[in-house]
C-alpha cells in the first residue's frame, strides 16, 4: 500500500502539468519544466493572477541571503530523505548509492554556486584544474558552504596513490542519527560522499567516493570519506607537474 | 565593407557531455571593421550548387545578404545553421586542450576559422559556453559571458533542471537576448 501511494500520485501531478501546460500556452508548454512563473500544480491553476506576479528564478540574487540554515530543519530534511530511500531499496549499498546519487544533485549545484560567489565578481575568473588545490577547496570551502565549517582532515593513503580521504570527526549529517546494530556498515554520509563526488566530477577529476564509518573513542560519529582517483586524473597530473 | 556590418554572433551551451542546452543567434549593426577574405572575391558564384550554403561558408564569404533565386533576401556564407554547428563543435578539440592548462573560466579567441572566430567560457561544472562572432569585441563578449554565466547558474539551482535538460525558458531567453543587445 505505501508503495501505491508515490506512484498515484506521481501520475496525477505529471498529468496535470501535462494539461496545464497545453491549457495555458499552447506554444510554449515545453517550458514547464525550468519556467517557475508558468503553474505546474492543480493549487497555482486555481488562482492564476498570482503566478503572474511571481518573480521568476532570474529575478532571484544569487548572494548569500542569510548567514544559515537553521539545523533543526535541515536535519529534518535529511531524516525524512533517508527514511524516504530507506523504503525503496533492498540494501544497505542500494542504500548508499541512494543516498549518493541524492548527494550528487545537491554537490552540482553547490560546486556553481560557490564558484559564482567566490569568482562572479572577479575580471578574470579561474577554475581550479590541479587536483591537490581543488581537494583543498573541497575541505575548506565546500565543507564551509555545505557545513558552516571545514572538514577536520586530508589524509593521502599510503597504500594506494589514487586515494585520498576527507575526515570529519562530528559530521553534520549524523549528528541525530543513530544507526541500527544489523545496518552497522551504512554511513549516511554517503550523502556528503556524492556531493563531494559531484564536485571533483564537475571540476574534472571523476572518482569513485564513498563514507566510512571511524570512530574514535573521543570522537564516535567520525567518518571518512574515502576518494577513489579514476587513473585519467593521475596521469593528467603528471602531464602537469 | 561597410563602416556598419551586420555582424552575427552564435552562442551554444553545451553540457558537460557536450549535448547542446541552448543556442541563440544574435546580429549587431556595431561599426567594427573586418577584413573581407581574399579567398571569398576570388570564388565564383556556387548558387546553383546544392551544397551552395556549405561552400560559401567555408569559404568565408563575409555576411552580405544575397538575393537568392527565390526572390527572398537570406542571409549569405557562413550564416547557414549547420555549418555554424560544426565550427562550433570543431572548436572544442582546441577548447578541450586549453582548458587543461589554462585556469581562466574565459577563454578568448581559443580557435578561428575563416571569418569566424570562437571564444569559450567554462564554467567550474564543466559547462561550456561557446561564442562564434566576426569582429574583435573582448571586454563585451567578457560581460556578455558573466551574464549568462550567472543567468545558468540561477537555471540550474532548479531542482527541475538536470545537467542535461534543454534550457527553454523563456525568462532566460529574454534576459540572454536583453544581455547580448548591451554588450555584443
Amino acid at each position: 500500500m505505501s508503495y501505491q501511494q508515490p506512484h498515484s500520485r506521481i501520475s496525477v501531478l505529471s498529468t496535470s502539468s501535462v494539461s496545464s501546460g497545453e491549457h495555458l500556452s499552447p506554444a510554449a508548454s515545453s517550458t514547464r519544466f525550468s519556467l517557475p512563473s508558468i503553474p505546474t500544480t492543480p493549487n497555482a491553476l486555481a488562482r492564476p493572477s498570482s503566478s503572474a506576479a511571481r518573480p521568476s528564478i532570474y529575478d532571484r540574487p544569487l548572494t548569500k541571503p542569510r548567514p544559515d540554515v537553521s539545523a533543526a530543519a535541515f536535519t529534518f530534511l535529511l531524516s525524512e530523505l533517508v527514511q524516504y530511500t530507506q523504503k525503496r531499496v533492498s540494501g544497505i549499498n542500494d542504500l548508499e548509492r541512494r543516498l549518493n546519487t541524492l548527494g550528487y544533485r545537491i554537490g552540482s549545484r553547490v560546486l556553481e554556486l560557490m564558484a559564482w560567489r567566490a569568482e562572479g565578481a572577479s575580471k578574470t575568473p579561474k577554475r581550479e584544474i590541479r587536483f591537490l588545490p581543488a581537494l583543498m577547496s573541497v575541505h575548506t570551502q565546500v565543507w564551509r558552504a555545505v557545513f558552516g565549517k571545514p572538514a577536520d582532515g586530508i589524509e593521502k593513503s599510503v597504500e594506494n596513490a589514487d586515494e585520498y580521504m576527507i575526515i570529519d570527526n562530528d559530521p553534520l549529517i549524523e549528528r541525530y542519527i543513530s544507526v541500527p546494530k544489523d545496518m552497522s556498515q551504512l554511513s549516511c554520509s554517503s550523502f556528503t560522499a556524492g556531493i563531494v563526488e559531484a564536485v571533483l566530477d564537475g571540476l574534472g577529476f571523476p572518482a569513485r567516493v564513498t563514507a566510512h564509518n571511524t570512530p574514535t573513542t573521543q570522537f564516535p560519529s567520525r567518518t571518512t570519506i574515502l576518494i577513489k582517483l579514476e587513473k585519467s586524473v593521475l596521469e593528467r597530473e603528471e602531464v602537469l607537474k | 565593407m561597410p563602416s556598419f556590418a551586420l555582424m552575427s554572433h552564435h552562442l551554444f551551451l553545451l553540457s558537460p557531455s557536450d549535448t547542446p542546452l541552448y543556442s541563440l543567434t544574435h546580429y549587431s549593426t556595431k561599426p567594427t571593421s573586418t577584413v573581407a577574405s581574399p579567398l571569398s572575391s576570388n570564388l565564383p558564384n556556387w548558387s546553383t550548387s546544392a551544397f551552395a550554403g556549405t561552400l560559401t561558408a567555408l569559404s568565408g564569404a563575409g555576411s552580405s545578404a544575397h538575393q537568392t533565386a527565390s526572390g527572398t533576401v537570406r542571409m549569405g556564407g557562413g550564416q547557414d545553421r549547420h555549418v555554424i554547428q560544426m565550427i562550433a563543435n570543431a572548436s572544442l578539440d582546441a577548447i578541450e586542450d586549453i582548458m587543461k592548462t589554462q585556469n581562466a573560466m574565459f577563454l578568448k579567441s581559443v580557435d578561428k576559422f575563416n571569418e569566424w572566430t570562437i571564444s569559450a567560457f567554462i564554467t567550474p561544472g564543466n559547462m561550456k559556453f561557446v561564442l562564434l562572432h566576426e569582429g574583435k569585441n573582448d571586454d563585451g563578449i567578457k560581460s556578455f559571458f558573466t551574464d549568462v554565466w550567472e543567468l545558468y547558474v540561477k537555471t540550474m539551482l532548479n531542482p527541475f533542471h538536470t545537467a542535461h535538460t534543454p534550457i527553454k525558458s523563456l525568462v532566460f531567453d529574454a534576459r540572454v537576448r536583453a544581455s547580448a543587445k548591451k554588450n555584443l
